[in-house]
C-alpha cells in the first residue's frame, strides 16, 4: 500500500495544545512521524534576562500550565543557589508538601487526557479533572491562586500555610487514596484498556538511556533515577518514599509508574505535614536589594511531574545574565518518533498520551 | 398474522390488514400510514435517546448534562438541531460533489428503509417475507460500503482512513453476526420475522442461547460502530473521521443516522433474542419498544465506560472469540431445537 502523509495538528483533539505532527502512514502502520514544535514559543529564556530576579516566577509558571508551582520552584531554587541563600526549614517542608500536591494534580490530569487519547468518552477525563480540582482547592488555600501561584520567594515562601491547612490536606489525602484505588479498579479491570496499554510502545532500558528520556517515562523502562532521591534536595532525604520503577517499558508501565507516584506523593504529603517544624517560613521581601551575585553560576535539578528539569542560571547582579532550561517534555517528545515507528496509528496517540507532553514546557 | 386484530396504542387501526387488502386504495393508504407511524417512532426514539445519551453519560461523569433548554434540558437537542441546520453548508472544492451531497441522505434512507422492513406489532407491519431477517442483514452489511463511498467523496485523508477502517472491521464481525442469526433461524425453523417472534412465546431465545445473544450484541455494536468499536469516528485520532470535511447540516444528518441505526440494532436484538412484542397486558408495540429501549441503554452505558479498541485487536477478537463462540452457539441451537 502506498504511504500516506497526514498532518496532525497543531489544532487536533489529542495533541494537547499546539503540537503538530507530520506522520507517514502505510495502511494503518506508522512509518515515520516528525513533530513540528514552536507554536507556543514565547522566548522565555530571553525574556527573563530583561527582568529582575523576582519578576520572573510568573513567566516560569506559564511554561508548564499543568504543574506551574513546580517550575516556579525550580527557578527560585536556581536563584537561591546563585545567591547562596539557604531555605528556611519550615519553608522546605511547605515546598515539599505543595510540590507533591502539584504532582498529584498533574498526574490526575494526565490520567484523564491519556484515556481520552486512547478513545474514552471523557469519563476518566472528567473524573481526573474533578479530583484535580480538589487538590487545586487546597493549593488555593495555601497560595491564593488556583492555576498560577507565585508563592515562592528567595529563601522561603510568600506566606505561611493557613492554620487549618493540615487537616484539609490530610482529609484530602484519605479521599485521594480511595480514588486512586477506584481509578485502578475502573481502568485495569477493563480488558480493552489493558489491550491498548500492554506491550504497546515498548522502550527498553538501553533505548531509554540513549534517548535521554526523563521522569516517569525513564522509570517505566527500568532505570532507577529520581532527582528527588538521586540529587536529594530540601528535606526529601529525611522523608520516606520509594522510587517507582517498572521493568516493562510499555504504555502500561508508564501508567503504573504514575499511579504509584500518586500514592508515594500522598505518603510524602502525610509525612511532611506530620514532621512540619514550627518557625518562620517567609522568604526575603521582593523589594529588598538582593546580595550582588555577579557572574555566579548555578545549576539546579528538580524532579517535576513530567521528569527532571534542569535550570542553568548565570546571575548578573540583579538580573539573570543567561537562563537555560532543560524541560522534561521537550526531551520526552524526542522519543515519540522512536516509539511510534512501526506501531498502529491509534497507538501513536496512546504513546503520545503516556509521554505526558505539555506544549508550554516543550516550546518554552 | 394478518387476522390478528390487536390494536396498537388504541388507534383503532389495523395497518397490516389495510396493507394486505385487495383494494389498491386501502393498500397504498395502509403503506403510507405505516410509513408515517414508523417515521414518528424513529424520530421520537432518536430524539429521546439523543437526549438520554447525553444525560446518562453526564451522570457517569459526575456532570449535569443539558439542563437549560426545556425541563431537564429535553429541548437541548432540538436547539442544537436548529443551530446545525441553520449553519452554512460548505462543500470543499476537492470533493466529489454529487456523492458528497447524496451520500449521507442515502445512508439515512437505507437505515429508515430497514426499519420499515421490521414489524412493530402484529397489526403494524408492512412486509412479511419468508426470509425477512436475512434480507435485513444483507442490506445492513452494505451500509459500510455506502459509508466508504460517502467518506471517499469528501477527499479528506482522515475521512479516507476512517472509511478504510470501517470496511476493514466488516471482516471481523459480519460472519459471527450471520452465524448468530442462523442459530436463531434453526431455533425458529425459519427466517420469517413473525414466526421467529411466535417461536419465542414459550421462552425467549436469550435463555436458550446466551452465547448467541452475546455474539449478536457485540457484533451489533461493531455494526453500529458504537464504542468500543467506534473506529469510524475516532475523535482523538481522526478528528471526526468520515465527517471531517462535512459541514453542520450533514453532521445533523449523521446524528439522525446514528440514532435510527441504534433503534434498528436494538429492534433486531429484541426480535431475535427477546421475543419481540411478546409480553402480557401491555400492547405489543409498547413491549417491543420497551425491550429495544433497554438494549439501547446498555449500548449507551458501554459508550460511557470503555476505551476504543484498535483495528487489529478487533480483527483478532472477531476471529479468535466471536467466530468460535457463534459456531458453538450454532451447535447448541441445533441440539436443543432441531
Amino acid at each position: 500500500m502506498a504511504v500516506t502523509r497526514i498532518n496532525i495538528g497543531p489544532v487536533h483533539p489529542s495533541t494537547h495544545g499546539v503540537l503538530r505532527l507530520v506522520a507517514d502512514i502505510d495502511g494503518d502502520t506508522v512509518v515515520d512521524v516528525q513533530p513540528h514544535i514552536g507554536f507556543l514559543h514565547r522566548g522565555v529564556e530571553k525574556l527573563v534576562e530583561t527582568r529582575m530576579f523576582m519578576q520572573n516566577p510568573p513567566y516560569m509558571e506559564k511554561l508548564d500550565y499543568v504543574s506551574p508551582m513546580s517550575y516556579d520552584e525550580v527557578y527560585v531554587a536556581a536563584v537561591e543557589a546563585a545567591m547562596g541563600v539557604e531555605v528556611k526549614e519550615r519553608a522546605q517542608y511547605i515546598r515539599v508538601i505543595l510540590l507533591e500536591l502539584q504532582r498529584i494534580a498533574s498526574h490526575l490530569l494526565w490520567i484523564g487526557t491519556m484515556c481520552n487519547d486512547i478513545g474514552q468518552m471523557f469519563t476518566a477525563f472528567m473524573w481526573g479533572f474533578q479530583d484535580r480540582d480538589m487538590v487545586l482547592n487546597l493549593l488555593e488555600e495555601a497560595a491564593g491562586g488556583r492555576m498560577f501561584y507565585v508563592n515562592m520567594r528567595i529563601g522561603g515562601m510568600v506566606r505561611d500555610l493557613p492554620p487549618d491547612f493540615a487537616d484539609h490536606a490530610l482529609g484530602l489525602m484519605d479521599y485521594m487514596e480511595k480514588r486512586v484505588k477506584e481509578y485502578e479498579r475502573y481502568l485495569e479491570r477493563n480488558p480493552v484498556f489493558m489491550e491498548r496499554m500492554k506491550g504497546v510502545g515498548v522502550l527498553s532500558y538501553d533505548d531509554a538511556k540513549n534517548l535521554g528520556v526523563t521522569g516517569p517515562v525513564l522509570r517505566a523502562s527500568g532505570v532507577n533515577f529520581d532527582a528527588r532521591k538521586n540529587k536529594a534536595y530540601y528535606v526529601y532525604q529525611k522523608l520516606h518514599f520509594s522510587t517507582q520503577v517498572q521493568m516493562a517499558g510499555d504504555n502500561l508501565a508508564r501508567y503504573k509508574v504514575r499511579m504509584m507516584e500518586i500514592r508515594e506523593s500522598i505518603r510524602l504529603v502525610r509525612e511532611a505535614i506530620k514532621a512540619l517544624p514550627d518557625g518562620d517560613a517567609l522568604g526575603m521581601p521582593v523589594k529588598l536589594i538582593l546580595p550582588a551575585a555577579k557572574n555566579r553560576i548555578s545549576i539546579v535539578s528538580r524532579e517535576l511531574p513530567r521528569g527532571e528539569c534542569i535550570m542553568y542560571l548565570v546571575a548578573d547582579a540583579q538580573k539573570p545574565y543567561r537562563l537555560s532550561i532543560r524541560s522534561p517534555s521537550f526531551i520526552n517528545l524526542a522519543a515519540l518518533n522512536f516509539l511510534a515507528k512501526g506501531q498502529r496509528t491509534a497507538d501513536m496517540f496512546g504513546i503520545m498520551g503516556t509521554l505526558d507532553l505539555v506544549m508550554g514546557c516543550v516550546d518554552k | 398474522m394478518t387476522n390478528n386484530l390487536q390494536i396498537p396504542f388504541g388507534m383503532g387501526l389495523n395497518v397490516t390488514s389495510y396493507i394486505n387488502s385487495p383494494n389498491p386504495v386501502y393498500s397504498v393508504g395502509g403503506i403510507i400510514a405505516f410509513a408515517i407511524i414508523v417515521a414518528i417512532i424513529i424520530s421520537i426514539f432518536g430524539y429521546i435517546f439523543g437526549w438520554l445519551e447525553r444525560k446518562m453519560i453526564a451522570k457517569v461523569q459526575h456532570r449535569h448534562g443539558p439542563t437549560y433548554v426545556g425541563k431537564f434540558g429535553i429541548l437541548q437537542n432540538f436547539a442544537d438541531l436548529v443551530k446545525l441546520l441553520a449553519k452554512e453548508d460548505i462543500i470543499p472544492d476537492s470533493a466529489e460533489r454529487t456523492l458528497y451531497i447524496i451520500g449521507l441522505p442515502l445512508l439515512v434512507s437505507v437505515s429508515i428503509f430497514l426499519v420499515l422492513l421490521l414489524p412493530f406489532a402484529p397489526s403494524l407491519q408492512a412486509t412479511n417475507f419468508a426470509f425477512g431477517i436475512l434480507i435485513i442483514f444483507v442490506i445492513l452489511s452494505f451500509t459500510p460500503i455506502l459509508l466508504f463511498i460517502t467518506a471517499f467523496s469528501t477527499s479528506n485523508k482522515f475521512a479516507d482512513i476512517s472509511a478504510q477502517r470501517s470496511v476493514l472491521i466488516l471482516l471481523s464481525y459480519e460472519l459471527p453476526m450471520i452465524l448468530a442469526v442462523a442459530a436463531v433461524g434453526i431455533a425458529a425453523h425459519g427466517y420469517n420475522i413473525a414466526s421467529i417472534i411466535s417461536a419465542q412465546s414459550n421462552g425467549i431465545f436469550a435463555i436458550f442461547m446466551p452465547l448467541g445473544l452475546a455474539v449478536l450484541f457485540i457484533t451489533m455494536l461493531a455494526e453500529l460502530e458504537r464504542p468500543p468499536f467506534d473506529l469510524r469516528e475516532a475523535d482523538s485520532e481522526l478528528i471526526a473521521g468520515w465527517l471531517t470535511d462535512m459541514s453542520a447540516p450533514y453532521y445533523a444528518l449523521s446524528l439522525f443516522l446514528d440514532y435510527s441505526r441504534m433503534l434498528l440494532g436494538s429492534l433486531l436484538i429484541t426480535i431475535l433474542f427477546f421475543g419481540g412484542w411478546e409480553g402480557p397486558l401491555l400492547p405489543p408495540i409498547v413491549w417491543l419498544l420497551a425491550k429495544a429501549s433497554v438494549i439501547s441503554i446498555f449500548i449507551i452505558i458501554i459508550r460511557a465506560t470503555t476505551v476504543r479498541m484498535r483495528i487489529d485487536s478487533i480483527l483478532k477478537f472477531g476471529w479468535k472469540w466471536l467466530l468460535p463462540l457463534s459456531l458453538i452457539n450454532l451447535v447448541i441451537a441445533y441440539i436443543i431445537f432441531a
